[in-house]
């Protein structure tokens, strides 16, 4: 028997709203530590990584591990059904082929019931290698959507150069090129408006930027972003869920093509 | 390949040479050569002519290339990359570039001799690529071996020139034999050095292509050069691009390659070797038996 209480049920909203463009189906796995999820796009190129602990539901029972395979296009339209204060109660029973998702409105004068049908997903469970990251920027989430959505009016790539100066994000297109440089500023007064760098040795790396949009998806569940980077290691982008867990984007960087391959030297 | 039957040199400490013929030619092999032989032959081996082989002519390689086969305090050994395979690799999904075929070559070369029982303790190789990510390479998958990795080193090391006229005389002799697989009516041999700037290559190349199947196996179609001869050839679509183009696969339109996941480190495992079968979503027969697809034994 599977039994999930949220109270902040906005907060499952805002995850699903965040990967769906990402991934299309993809294997929940709960345990006694908490419900998360592991999924890579289709073309093996970026990786979500959920986790919302145990410890930040309401009522949280889990008598087995066990793993519910959704597509997620199906479960937002479910999750949109729930007002943006409602408590949202996961259930799901031992071997059973469907999930349970139970709305209530704050003042208990409504409660929803929705069934939905569970998927067998043949997914595999993915290794993350451990890395040290050589820079890592944590800045306005808002501010880091607002560079990926100017920087992709004027090219496809971005490349992310970070230096004692700061961290630059560049591209070029057709029509031009574009470079945004963000400072390191901590005096601000609030400190989620902050750009904080944190840096032992200079690093850049280039992505696609269709990719760093569709992570930016995320921005509505923290007011900041998380980006660590390592040359040759793909990109973190993280963003924290309220005290309960984390959503993080993995990103392959884009290499250099290799002149030799195919342009030979007579 | 030299005697079946390890030498008594070959147990001393011995210097290796590693060059290669037939990188740039849009035709015909790349091969890799390599020459051995002990730390204390080193000094004679540099009276023997050897030279870099591009500075020979061809009857002089030839004669070397005897001299050193008759030589029985030398070894050798090669490795010919047929050009099918050489255009397979660079044009896969998961390309392998001229320079990883190359390295691959190299460090195949060297772990035949080492398990053949010589004791290399030096290896000199021209480099392909950066020189130091190439030797930090090297190193690591032949830690008891100390690399010099140098571009020049066909004219700097006796070894490598030694490597170099092996290499190229491989491929020559193997261009010069060369059966093709194709028949059709006039197919000729005339092609010339094989480089894409020769005038008897390019003509070469003009006669031979065909509007639909292309090139004769001779030739690297993975090579640039061949792009411009098929402006007004069959246009061929294959299923595996849409699928590419749906996942947004490798996108090579701004001279960069997207890496995946699995090209830096991810790995993946089969989920159902942690996690106990529960046959969710299928069928009542399967769910009560908790059977479960099995994609491989």
């Amino acid at each position: 028997m599977l039994e999930l209480r949220l109270v902040q049920g906005s907060l499952l909203k805002k995850v699903l709203e965040s990967i769906k463009e990402l991934v299309n189906d993809a294997n929940f796995d709960c345990s006694s530590t908490g419900f998360s999820l592991q999924a890579m796009d289709s073309s093996h190129v970026a990786l979500v990584a959920l986790l919302l602990r145990s410890e930040g539901f309401e009522h949280y029972r889990c008598d087995r591990n066990t793993s519910m395979g959704m597509n997620l296009n199906n479960m937002a339209k479910m999750l949109k059904c729930a007002g943006n204060d409602d408590i949202i109660t996961i259930k799901a029973d031992d071997g059973s082929d469907t999930v349970t998702f139970m709305f209530e409105s704050p003042t208990q004068d409504k409660i929803s019931d929705f069934e939905m049908k569970l998927m067998d997903i043949d997914s595999e469970h993915l290794g993350i290698p451990e890395a040290e990251y050589h820079a890592i920027v944590k800045m306005p989430s808002s501010e880091f959507a607002r560079i990926c959505k100017d920087l992709s009016s004027i090219g496809d790539t971005v490349v992310i150069s970070i230096t004692k100066e700061g961290v630059k994000f560049s591209t070029k297109g057709d029509i031009g090129t574009a470079n945004i440089v963000c400072r390191q500023n901590t005096s601000v007064d609030k400190p989620e408006e902050a750009t904080v760098i944190e840096m032992n040795e200079p690093v850049s790396l280039t992505f696609a930027l269709r990719y760093m949009n569709s992570f930016t998806k995320a921005t509505p569940l923290s007011n900041t972003v998380t980006i660590s980077l390592s040359n040759e290691l793909p990109v973190v982008v993280e963003y924290k869920i309220a005290e309960m867990g984390y959503v993080r984007f993995y990103l392959a960087p884009k290499i250099e093509e290799d002149e030799e391959d195919t342009k030979p030297q007579v | 390949m030299g005697s079946k039957i390890l030498p008594k040199w070959a147990s001393k400490p011995c210097v290796m040479g590693i060059d290669e013929a037939g990188r740039g030619p849009v035709l015909g092999p790349m091969v890799y050569g390599c020459l051995y032989c002990s730390q204390s032959y080193l000094k004679t081996l540099s009276t023997l002519s050897f030279a870099d082989s591009k500075t020979l002519k061809e009857e002089k390689r030839e004669e070397l290339f005897e001299t050193l086969k008759l030589n029985d305090s030398i070894g050798w050994d090669v490795d010919v990359i047929d050009p099918r395979e050489l255009s397979a690799k660079m044009l896969k999904k998961n390309k392998i570039n001229l320079n990883e075929i190359s390295h691959s070559s190299a460090m195949g070369l060297i772990d035949r001799v080492l398990k053949m029982g010589v004791l290399l303790t030096e290896v000199y190789i021209d480099t392909v690529g950066d020189a130091g990510k190439y030797e930090m390479k090297l190193s690591n998958s032949f830690p008891s071996i100390k690399f010099v990795v140098a571009k020049k080193a066909d004219s700097l090391y006796p070894v490598v020139s030694g490597a170099s006229i092996v290499a190229k005389v491989t491929r020559d002799r193997a261009l010069r034999e060369w059966v093709l697989d194709e028949t059709a009516e006039n197919m000729q041999r005339n092609f010339g050095s094989g480089y894409p700037g020769d005038p008897q290559t390019k003509s070469w190349l003009e006669d031979h292509k065909h509007h639909i199947f292309g090139f004769p196996s001779l030739v690297r179609f993975s090579w640039g050069t061949c792009n411009s001869y098929f402006k007004d050839a069959a246009e061929v679509l294959w299923e595996s691009d849409n699928l590419d183009e749906d996942g947004g696969g490798s996108n090579n339109k701004n001279g960069k390659r997207q890496l995946k996941l699995s090209n830096v480190g991810f790995t993946t495992s089969k989920r159902s070797e942690e996690i106990e079968s529960s046959g969710k979503g299928r069928c009542r027969f399967f769910q009560a038996r908790k059977l479960e697809h099995l994609t491989y034994f």
